[in-house]
């Protein structure tokens, strides 16, 4: 047995998991425990509350598991708790000779790994199994040496989850590598297998925010004609090249930590002094709310800033289980409020938070913004691909335009002034009244390949779109 | 990207597509950047390199037979205020048909606005929103952009660039002005169209409907659809013109149709005959009985008991078959004179209580008026106050505060709305759309105030249309009645 309760401490995705886990250590949960010491598994039964109990492997040579609960969270509290019994317990388990054919199972469909000795997150300066197993009698005053002990732990799994993405991005090239070899069609017609796959052990390996990333993959390649899907791909995967080649670069930026590992609290972004603040009017131009894989419903609220003579985007972003239903949204399309943002740093920051809300603002037209005098629509998205190279999805402000179709009903947004230009294709059904319209300026955002529609000013006033 | 980049990058392309390596097909530049690594890393250097200049050195290519359309004409109202586009689009999602679609915009247009073009769009085939939405009519008929409406008047030489939709508004507006010159361009060039839109044009007719129209309307008998022929049997029946083509024999429909009814006497000093529903032998006779009154004109019938329409209807005898008073009062809406439909109306309000419900199928030939009085005894009776939902054609913004609170009708939608049975409740609620379109914005305000006293949400989907109604006050209070 090589765990001991840092291990699984810095395993546990965060406190609840731990507290939930120490509850379910006692033997009687557990009407089986067994392990096998030549193939390095421990494996365990836990009783919960439906009628078959719940299976749960680990390997305790590189700390993979497989536990068949629904939970979200990886590993989940019957996982830790199998740990948890093999750190303190071990004579619980019986010997075992031979594996059970679920576990054989879980064994063939893993493929193993540089072991990492040991993982944390960032975050995890917050759990430990001492919280989770102390009452509040036990709460003592933290003297110097805990705190040392404590930042010494910090640092510690820092070090180790730094190693652990390490390793993950390591994978994730052999992977891209794996997919130009056998070939980018065969990639489309199984990107979702494939996806699935890598992003799992990613998950497993700590890259959680690329491991979404990823899982998203298949849907955008979807959402394209079946002829553009290669060219897709191959954007697709070379920005996680690049992505990957910066986090190695420089793996303490916290644009690239969060978006490879997990993302900084609430409250550390606004306590960060590198944070940027802005003041100003805000309007709401959209929502985006779209269905992870991973369970996961993401909500993105874009924003313009009123009072800036250039467009200036932000998008409040925010995640919450499927399972929860639709939440109420606090904004709606149109609002307008006076309020100060702090970005989450970053080269382009635009993901913020409402730091402090000031009241509601009168509803008008959009200021009359200074446009790139090249009259290339796609300016922003440029300088946005000089400075971050694996961002993927630009917010746009779009000059006076009309929306047109083609043959096969796809809409395109063209330059009034320009109609032999350059027309940027609309994601998604256009709505036949936008043809009719004239657009004095739209809210876009752009992903490369497709416009997204946000909102726009026309003869008639302001349009929603999104 | 040069052409060389554009070349390599084309060939690279095709290769990763079916696997394989790429670096000896890439540009040198490329090459250079790749270079001295291994085999898997020049590969992906070389992908981050494609990658990023698919995304900012190649622009999309868009074809180029894009479409443009005519811009979305401007309406003669001002558009709906832009704070009240969340209530519009509130009570408009709450409309659950058409029908009540087009009472929330025919609300908005009584007040003095039109609606957004983004929050509705009226249909190219639709025949039932305010005028000043005819534009837009005509926008949504023109489907390929090429052929406008023209601005000129519709002649039989410029028939052709007018389409359909545009050419039934206008002739529609025609038949209300000049009903002569109208019918003259119907009767010119409907032969020429297809059975669909000889129908449509046909049931123009209906405006301004009058004797001169009788010669042009027999001359539909030839026609070769079976539907146009009915159509204008009726509309000649409602000029009195009935009974060409029933032969009298035992296959008339008139006859067979009044052989459903019995004709009996009533009073002990003054014998009057009266007609009853005759008891149904069968279920099976039920539809056949329907179809009957669907296909016959109220004058062929009247006159198979040798009586004039206004007297048959006066001694009809409303309440003995539900089913069949429906049935008669669908067949004078579609076929009986003005004279038969106003004297049948306004006997059954007179008469008042159930009976007078059958009124409400002939809402679609009543004038304003009597269409209000209706609504009026509907609302203070409230046995029956559902009912109001089956009037159509009425005017929005007119039921004062006192036509609610002086009959039944609010102390029953408190009762139901303060109740614990469901349907009831959703009675009400419907009920509550209904009024929110035909109140005053005074009636609105109260209305919901009361029913909120009463115990609904105050942010309840079915309260939508009155607090929209009240909010269109604010900006045009002079037109609270």
């Amino acid at each position: 047995m090589e765990f001991d309760l840092k291990t699984i401490e810095a395993l546990a995705p965060d406190q609840a998991s731990l507290s939930a886990a120490s509850k379910l250590t006692k033997r009687s949960n557990w009407p089986r425990l067994e392990k096998n010491e030549q193939q390095a598994l421990i494996w365990g039964e836990c009783q919960g509350s439906g009628s078959n109990p719940y299976r749960v492997v680990v390997d305790t040579g590189d700390h993979g598991y497989k536990c068949t609960c629904p939970s979200r969270k990886f590993p989940c509290k019957h996982t830790l708790a199998l740990m948890w019994i093999a750190a303190t317990a071990p004579a619980s388990f019986a010997a075992a000779e031979s594996t059970p054919e679920w576990v054989n199972d879980w064994l063939g469909r893993r493929r193993r790994t540089t072991p990492p000795p040991a993982q944390s997150t960032p975050g995890a300066a917050a759990k430990s199994i001492d919280e989770a197993t102390r009452t509040d009698e036990s709460a003592a005053v933290e003297d110097l040496a805990a705190v040392e002990r404590r930042e010494a732990a910090q640092r510690k799994r820092a070090e180790d989850t730094r190693q652990a993405v390490s390793a993950a991005l390591d994978e994730l090239d052999q992977w891209i590598a794996d997919q130009l070899r056998l070939g980018l069609s065969g990639f489309v017609a199984a990107s979702s297998d494939r996806c699935r796959r890598i992003a799992a052990r990613l998950v497993d390996m700590k890259a959680t925010a690329l491991a979404g990333r990823i899982d998203e993959i298949p849907s955008r390649l979807m959402a394209l004609r079946s002829e553009e899907r290669p060219d897709a791909a191959i954007r697709e995967l070379g920005k996680l090249v690049l992505l990957a080649k910066a986090w190695r670069s420089a793996p303490d930026d916290p644009e690239l930590k969060r978006l490879i590992s997990t993302s900084e609290t609430r409250e550390q972004v606004l306590a960060n002094p590198d944070a940027r603040q802005v003041e100003s009017f805000w309007e709401v131009l959209g929502e985006k709310i779209e269905s992870r894989r991973d369970g996961l419903v993401s909500h993105s609220t874009w924003l313009l800033d009123l009072k800036s003579t250039t467009p200036q985007f932000a998008v409040l972003l925010d995640y919450f289980p499927a399972s929860a239903g639709r939440r109420s949204n606090a904004f709606a399309p149109g609002d307008r409020f006076d309020a100060r943002l702090v970005f989450y740093p970053s080269r382009k920051p635009l993901r913020a938070l409402v730091a402090e809300r000031m009241g509601e603002v009168m509803s008008g037209a959009w200021p009359d913004f200074t446009f790139d005098a090249a009259k290339d629509p796609l300016a922003t998205h440029a300088s946005h691909q000089d400075a971050a190279p694996w961002t993927t999805d630009c917010p746009l402000m779009l000059p006076a335009g009309a929306v047109l179709v083609d043959d096969r009903g796809t809409g395109w947004w063209q330059a009034a002034d320009d109609p032999q230009g350059i027309a940027l294709p609309i994601a998604g059904a256009v709505n036949q009244t936008l043809l009719g319209l004239d657009l004095t300026a739209t809210a876009a955002l752009w992903d490369g390949a497709r416009l997204d529609l946000l909102a726009a000013q026309s003869g008639f006033g302001r349009l929603d779109l999104s | 990207m040069n052409e060389g980049e554009q070349t390599g990058l084309a060939t690279m392309r095709d290769c990763w597509i079916t696997g394989g390596a790429t670096f000896d097909l890439a540009p040198t530049a490329w090459k250079t950047i790749a270079g001295g690594a291994s085999p898997d890393e020049q590969e992906r250097r070389l992908l981050a390199i494609a990658a990023q200049a698919l995304d900012v050195a190649l622009r999309p290519a868009a074809p180029k037979t894009l479409k443009r359309r005519p811009l979305l004409p401007k309406l003669a109202l001002p558009m709906l205020p832009e704070r009240l586009r969340p209530l519009l689009r509130a009570a408009l999602k709450h409309a659950i048909d058409a029908r009540r679609k087009t009472r929330v915009v025919t609300l908005v247009a009584s007040r003095g606005f039109v609606l957004h073009p983004m929050d509705w769009m009226p249909a190219a085939s639709d025949q039932n929103s305010p005028d000043v939405y005819a534009p837009w009519i005509d926008w949504q008929a023109s489907v390929d952009g090429e052929r406008r409406a023209p601005q000129e008047r519709l002649t039989a030489e410029n028939w052709d660039e007018f389409y359909p939709a545009a050419r039934r508004i206008v002739l529609a507006d025609m038949r209300h002005s000049e009903p002569a010159s109208a019918r003259m361009l119907i009767e010119a060039k409907a032969s020429g169209e297809p059975a669909e839109v000889r129908l449509a044009l046909v049931e123009l007719m209906r405006f301004g409907l009058g004797a001169e129209d009788a010669p042009f309307l027999k001359s539909l008998s030839a026609d070769r659809s079976g539907k146009v022929r009915e159509l204008a049997d009726r509309l000649l029946a409602r000029l009195g013109e009935y009974g060409r083509s029933n032969d009298g024999g035992p296959d008339d429909p008139a006859a067979e149709l009044a052989a459903f009814i019995s004709e009996g006497k009533s009073g002990f000093i003054r014998r009057r005959n009266i007609y009853t529903p005759a008891k149904l032998k069968s279920p099976a006779q039920e539809p056949r009985r329907a179809e009957l009154f669907e296909i016959c004109n109220l004058g062929d019938l009247a006159a198979r008991f040798d009586t004039t329409e206004s007297e048959f209807l006066g001694a009809w005898q409303f309440g003995a078959d539900n089913n069949a008073d429906i049935l008669i009062a669908r067949m004078v809406a579609a076929s009986g004179s003005d004279a038969a439909v106003t004297h049948m109306a306004d006997a059954l309000v007179a008469d008042g209580g159930k009976p007078a419900l059958f009124a409400l199928h002939l809402t679609p030939r009543l004038d304003g008026r009597r269409k209000r009085t209706l609504v009026r005894l509907i609302l203070k009776q409230a046995n029956y106050l559902g009912a109001i939902n089956l009037a159509e054609g009425l005017d929005a913004g007119w039921v004062a505060w006192d036509d609610l609170s002086n009959g039944s009708a609010l102390s029953a939608l408190r009762s139901a709305v303060a109740g614990n049975d469901e349907a009831m409740r959703r009675g009400a609620d419907d009920i509550l759309e209904t009024i929110g379109f035909l109140a005053t914005a005074t009636t609105a305000v109260k209305l919901i105030d009361e029913v909120v006293a009463a115990g609904m949400p105050p942010a309840a989907p079915s309260l939508g249309l009155l607090r929209l109604n009240a909010a269109l006050a604010e900006h045009q209070p002079r037109t609270d009645t």
